[in-house]
């Protein structure tokens, strides 16, 4: 299989494809082999050294174990995982004044190898919590953020997520991912049904109870997730809110009625659709009705996938004698392949900036989740272990979440763009088909 | 052409669709319901032909099918489900001769209505085997339709690899998942 490692400089081709190989051809635990190949992929942007200490609460210790705890342990958790920050060791940071208003007091923190300095504390009246956060530089002693949270205790690690939100965003630009969800199908309870949980697989809650097959969600930014359900006995598209409130049926009038894929502004849901046998992709309008066909082979035909702008459909079709995967404009003209290497290249999903694909990819033996530069056509493999798919992206664009089967289970999985920082979401049943909403 | 299944034809339906997703592969001593699944004896290569079900009554010694249940009439497995090599929904010579005496059956008894489901097995994915299991369905609809079965009574849905008649990852459990399986849902 042809792998063209993107995003690096192409003198280094040859070697990060080599160590590719290395570690596709050793899916056992090589982590050696592992780093090589990830530092050559992308050399990891250096990450900003941040204190955080523990929210300070004053009054009572008994809120330790309901606001302090869950509060700084969820904080530290999220500014880790955005990518852009090391959360330094609390075992160095300084007693006594937590502000560096003094370059003394500055100069305690930077001792301990931090930069910047995330002061945090609470007060606790009844069930309401209300937190202050300020972000120091300890270099030039200067606030950079200060701001007041409040809300109920129990929502203490919500707060914590949307500090770490305004912090990733202030220091990156980039909208945090601390309060997006991922839906997903699991057959946890019996059958598949869709569920959802928050981006680092807590809070599983179900979305549907149709007991016999519900497959394929798929959300955009709207908040509106397409599904397909058998709850019919024949499969239908149906359209819900991401808490699973408002389900409605869009009729299609055709068969299948496999895959959705919410436009990104959930006004059209492409699919894969039958008539007498041939499967095509089509589009319907969200509120059903305007059925039209967007591919006209005698192949078959699956997942279609939206891009960010609504101008461009990916699917797969076997009309070369495997599927690959290929793209078509909603007015169904302009249909070309996109991938070339494999024999099974399948379930692409277009990234938010518009400028790569992560599809299911497949030579010999396992599928494994590959990034595609759409202009270039160069391809990495971030996977080695298992049998994975349906990668879909973040809402930043910085993560993948996907499916992998290992040991005979399924499960979620998100990791960063190099394949560094996997990550497994699920733990009970069968969990597939993930896709990522804001 | 659009029908409206009965409570009873859902009630039957259900009580043979569900079955695979419980069942697996395993030998489990015989039950009432055992009997509806197909024969165990499938085809592994395209040359070798599925053995008639040992059920099947010739066209003399079965004047009382249609006093029987739909549930005991799939128990007994009057429609025999046809086969398909991997990622194809071609018809094999295996599945036309099964397809030729389903079409021979279904004639005599003009009533009965079918619901043909696609299966696949386990290799690749959920999406693109619903396309592949509809297009197995369609082919053996089609071919029933060629050789004089109105396509009214004939209705299809793909469970893809959604739904596999057995549990293993082995070619013999593969082959039993790859097919267009039959079920009466109305006499």
């Amino acid at each position: 299989m042809r792998r063209i490692p993107a995003l690096i400089p192409a003198s280094c081709a040859v070697l990060a494809l080599a160590l590719a190989l290395a570690v596709s051809a050793q899916p056992a635990q090589n982590p050696q082999n592992e780093e090589l190949w990830i530092a050559i992929n992308k050399p990891a942007a250096r990450k900003l050294a941040v204190a955080v200490p523990e929210l300070a609460t004053p009054g009572t210790a008994a809120l330790k174990a309901t606001v302090t705890d869950p509060f700084t342990a969820t904080l530290r958790s999220d500014l880790e995982y955005s990518g852009a920050f090391a959360v330094s060791d609390p075992a160095h940071y300084p007693p006594g004044q937590r502000e560096p208003t003094t370059p003394e007091i500055a100069d305690r923190w930077r001792g301990g190898g931090s930069e910047y300095l995330v002061d945090t504390r609470a007060t606790v009246t009844g069930d309401r919590v209300s937190v202050e956060a300020r972000v120091w530089d300890l270099k030039s002693q200067k606030m950079m953020l200060g701001k007041r949270y409040s809300g109920a205790v129990s929502y203490v690690e919500r707060i914590a997520h949307t500090v770490a939100n305004d912090i990733v965003k202030h220091f990156t630009g980039k909208e945090g991912l601390f309060l997006s969800k991922i839906v997903f199908v699991s057959d946890r309870d019996g059958s598949k049904d869709i569920y959802a949980m928050d981006f680092d697989g807590r809070s599983v809650r179900r979305l549907t109870s149709v007991r016999s097959l519900a497959l394929s969600p798929s959300g955009s930014r709207s908040g509106k997730v397409a599904y397909t359900s058998y709850g019919k006995l024949f499969p239908q598209i149906w359209l819900m809110n991401a808490d699973g409130q408002d389900k409605r049926e869009v009729p299609t009038g055709i068969g299948l009625n496999a895959s959705p894929s919410l436009s990104p502004d959930a006004t059209q849901i492409a699919f894969a659709g039958s008539v007498k046998g041939t499967t095509d992709i089509y589009v319907v309008s969200a509120g059903g009705g305007g059925v039209r066909r967007l591919t006209t082979t005698r192949a078959i035909e699956a997942s279609p996938a939206w891009s960010p702008t609504g101008r461009q459909i990916l699917y797969t079709s076997d009309q070369s004698g495997n599927p690959q995967i290929h793209t078509v404009d909603p007015e169904g003209s302009g249909a070309r392949r996109v991938t070339f290497a494999g024999n099974w290249n399948d379930e692409a999903s277009w990234s938010p900036d518009g400028a790569r694909l992560a599809f299911a990819c497949r030579n010999e033996g396992d599928f494994n989740i590959c990034l595609m530069d759409f202009a270039t056509g160069q391809t990495v493999q971030l996977t080695a272990e298992g049998s994975n798919g349906h990668p879909n992206w973040s809402p930043d664009g910085e993560k993948i979440v996907y499916s992998s089967r290992r040991g005979g289970r399924t499960h979620v999985y998100t990791m960063d763009l190099n394949g560094q920082n996997k990550r497994q979401l699920t733990e009970s049943g069968n969990n597939l088909q993930p896709t990522w909403l804001p | 052409m659009k029908r409206h299944l009965t409570p009873l034809a859902v009630l039957a339906f259900l009580a043979v669709a569900v079955l695979p997703l419980t069942e697996g592969c395993k030998k489990k001593p015989p039950t009432t319901t055992e009997e509806a699944r197909p024969p165990v004896e499938a085809p592994v290569t395209p040359e070798t032909a599925v053995p008639p079900p040992p059920g099947r009554p010739d066209s003399d010694a079965a004047p009382d099918v249609m006093t029987e249940e739909i549930a005991e009439m799939n128990r007994k497995g009057y429609l025999q489900d046809a086969y398909f090599d991997y990622d194809a929904a071609d018809l094999r010579d295996d599945a036309r001769t099964a397809l030729s005496g389903n079409a021979e059956w279904l004639k005599r008894y003009p009533s009965i209505q079918v619901l043909i489901s696609g299966h696949c097995d386990e290799r690749g994915t959920s999406a693109y085997n619903l396309a592949l299991g509809d297009s197995r369905a369609n082919a053996a609809r089609a071919y029933l339709e060629s050789l004089g079965v109105s396509g009214g009574r004939l209705r299809t849905v793909s469970y893809g690899k959604e739904r596999p008649f057995c549990g293993e990852s082995s070619e013999d459990c593969w082959q039993q998942n790859r097919r267009a399986h039959f079920v009466i849902t109305s006499k």
